[in-house]
């Protein structure tokens, strides 16, 4: 996935705020009101923070930066994204790293002591879960905080099986949305990315939301996580999966790569500081079909297996045969397989075993397959059930950890 | 009479071995061209080889976005591949030589055709390499996205795709190598047009399904039946 540069300077349109508290930036729709409704809520934090908020074009006036009570109060501004990208047509993924980018460009400019993302949709009557990402970042001095969402069940899957899991075992700490998308941002850590996105110049394929979460782990920043309730984003697009996968994973394993001297040295995991209450949403308990996922996935150990010869060891591939021979009643993966799978994956991306978008495209049949067990585990389970069930595999991310060490550091030798 | 046949007997040898003794200097520099080149080829190739891999020549390549070793379809690895064609290449040099190196005057017009000749086979085998990797690419993406749209003709259609490349690179070679044009355009037209239209039969054959399907959720979608998909992977 490429990130692409910032094609306009944001200086000329941000040059009416001299400065900010507070950089909000809101890349999901949101009206007028609604947007004055959340500034206000932010203005009544301790020190009244100066709020600048980017938002969409067509919400905001063409005249650049504008206040809604110049003569009293200079809080809080409205300016529109700098380079307008979220309007564009293109993959969401780049949309979103231009508008992080763009984000973190306008903070360090208005001198801002922190930054807030808001991706997800904003309910006109709870605009709340909004401050509370800010709250810690401006009272308690943290430099990252990070959204807890309120999930059914089988929502936020690739985050569940791969990222989380991934993000903990490989940091440290047990922080459930490590790519948000809303986020919170210390100053430290929104110059701390500039300076690397900098360094690293454009097209470097490494995406801002992947890097975050990393790099204030790997640096010893504080980090929390927030409460925030449940998320409402749309609907995903079935025909898809295997685009999302190769845009999701691909800029983890690339920070990943970039990151190995970090998560090598860390062995096991401990929980972040959490704020807020954990709201339990109902869970349905009934049957779900799996039979198109796990058909997909036979299809995969058909068709496949060339390419997953090049990427798994025989052991897996030895298991990956038998699962596809389980009738659907007994259709289950083991912790342990899928890890290894993605171990697997992220180190024959850093060996450019094969083509990279090939590589990670090819992995979305194991996905569904895990998707399926994991459905087919979980589906009279309640929330403390699934709860139970997610932290076993991060567990065994965990105990497989040493697995990836050995793979990382000597590809060639150590195969089992 | 006898004395006449010994003569022309006597003749015919003697001409036989005036012209092998007037090959034999020729023959030599052939053997010596054809023995220094092959010394020479293998001594460049283990030099070009020994550089390429402290180099990491394999690993920079596929940092740089070529494939990786296992991809590479001729050789095991692009080192090997041009440490190779650089010995080939010297050794079909130095043989060039050497029968240049005989003084009639049809091996200087073979040499020279030969020498002509040359950079009509390096296009056929640049063509044959760079067809037979995007070969081996468009199959592999073929196959892939069939496969994630669970279709169960993904390997066939995956094969054809690459057999319709293939033929097209190597009648592409064939013709850059100037041989039997007039057939090869026939036999290329003739398995090109095969090739597309049993692919053709084999998608509409098997797209039955995934267009009843599709049709079948137009129309849930049309009388206001809701499809709710309980997994959202993001």
């Amino acid at each position: 996935m490429a990130v692409e540069p910032i094609a306009e300077q944001p200086e000329q349109k941000v040059e009416p705020v001299k400065a900010a508290d507070l950089v909000l930036g809101v890349i999901a729709d949101i009206d007028q009101e609604s947007l004055v409704t959340l500034c206000d809520s932010l203005r009544t934090l301790p020190g009244s923070p100066i709020v600048a908020a980017l938002r969409n074009d067509q919400a905001a006036k063409p005249a650049g930066a504008t206040s809604t009570a110049p003569e009293k109060n200079p809080s809080p501004y409205f300016i529109p994204w700098p380079s307008s990208k979220t309007d564009n047509p293109g993959t969401p993924a780049v949309n979103m790293a231009t508008a992080y980018q763009s984000a973190f460009a306008v903070s360090e400019q208005l001198n801002a002591r922190a930054c807030c993302i808001v991706a997800s949709t904003i309910e006109n009557s709870k605009p709340d879960w909004i401050r509370q990402l800010v709250q810690p970042l401006l009272e308690e001095d943290f430099d990252l905080v990070a959204p807890q969402y309120a999930l059914r069940k089988f929502e936020g899957l690739l985050n569940s099986s791969i990222i989380s899991p991934l993000a903990r075992c490989l940091y440290g700490k047990r922080i459930r949305n490590p790519m948000g998308p809303d986020l919170g941002m210390s100053r430290r850590l929104f110059t701390k990315m500039l300076a690397s996105e900098k360094s690293a110049g454009s097209g470097n394929g490494i995406h801002p939301l992947a890097s975050i979460a990393p790099a204030a782990l790997c640096d010893n920043l504080k980090v929390c996580q927030v409460h925030v309730g449940p998320r409402t984003y749309p609907p995903p697009d079935w025909t898809n999966i295997s685009s999302l996968v190769s845009q999701v994973l691909s800029p983890i394993f690339l920070d990943m790569e970039k990151r190995a001297a970090c998560w090598q040295r860390t062995r096991s995991s401990v929980p972040l500081v959490s704020f807020g209450q954990p709201v339990l949403l109902p869970q349905d308990t009934g049957t779900v079909d799996i039979s198109r996922m796990v058909e997909s996935f036979k299809l995969g150990i058909r068709d496949l297996q060339e390419i997953w010869d090049l990427v798994l060891p025989p052991s897996s591939l030895l298991e990956l045969r038998k699962l596809a021979r389980l009738p659907l009643e007994q259709f289950r993966m083991p912790d342990e397989l899928w890890v290894r799978i993605v171990y697997d994956f992220a180190l024959a991306h850093r060996l450019r075993t094969i083509n990279r978008d090939h590589l990670l495209k090819s992995m979305t049949p194991l996905y569904l397959a895990w998707v399926a067990a994991f459905a087919r585990d979980s589906e009279a389970a309640d929330a403390a059930a699934v709860e139970r069930i997610l932290e076993r595999l991060a567990l065994a991310y965990e105990s497989a950890k040493p697995y990836l060490v050995s793979r990382w550091r000597w590809p060639d030798r150590f195969n089992p | 009479m006898w004395g006449e046949m010994k003569q022309a007997l006597a003749q015919s040898t003697e001409r036989f071995l005036t012209r092998f003794a007037n090959l034999l200097p020729g023959t030599a520099a052939l053997l010596v061209a054809v023995l220094i080149s092959i010394v020479l080829g293998f001594l460049l190739a283990a030099i070009v080889r020994r550089v390429l891999t402290s180099m990491q020549f394999d690993q920079r390549l596929a940092q740089w976005g070529f494939r990786s070793s296992s991809e590479w379809p001729l050789l095991k690895s692009p080192t090997l591949l041009i440490s190779r064609a650089i010995a080939a290449s010297i050794i079909v040099a130095g043989f060039l030589i050497g029968i240049a190196a005989f003084d009639a005057e049809w091996t200087s017009l073979l040499a020279r055709s030969i020498f002509a000749y040359i950079p009509n086979m390096l296009g056929a085998v640049l063509v044959l390499v760079v067809g037979s990797v995007i070969a081996r690419y468009l199959s592999r993406s073929v196959l892939i996205g069939a496969v994630n749209l669970n279709l169960n003709y993904a390997r066939l259609l995956s094969l054809g795709v690459r057999w319709l490349v293939l033929v097209l690179t190597v009648a592409m070679a064939l013709e850059h190598l100037r041989i039997a044009t007039g057939i090869v355009e026939l036999a290329f037209g003739i398995l090109f047009g095969g090739i597309v239209f049993a692919l053709a039969l084999a998608v509409g054959l098997g797209s039955k399904d995934i267009i009843t399907k599709s049709l079948e959720r137009d129309a849930q979608k049309v009388s206001g039946e809701k499809i709710e998909e309980p997994f959202r992977h993001v």
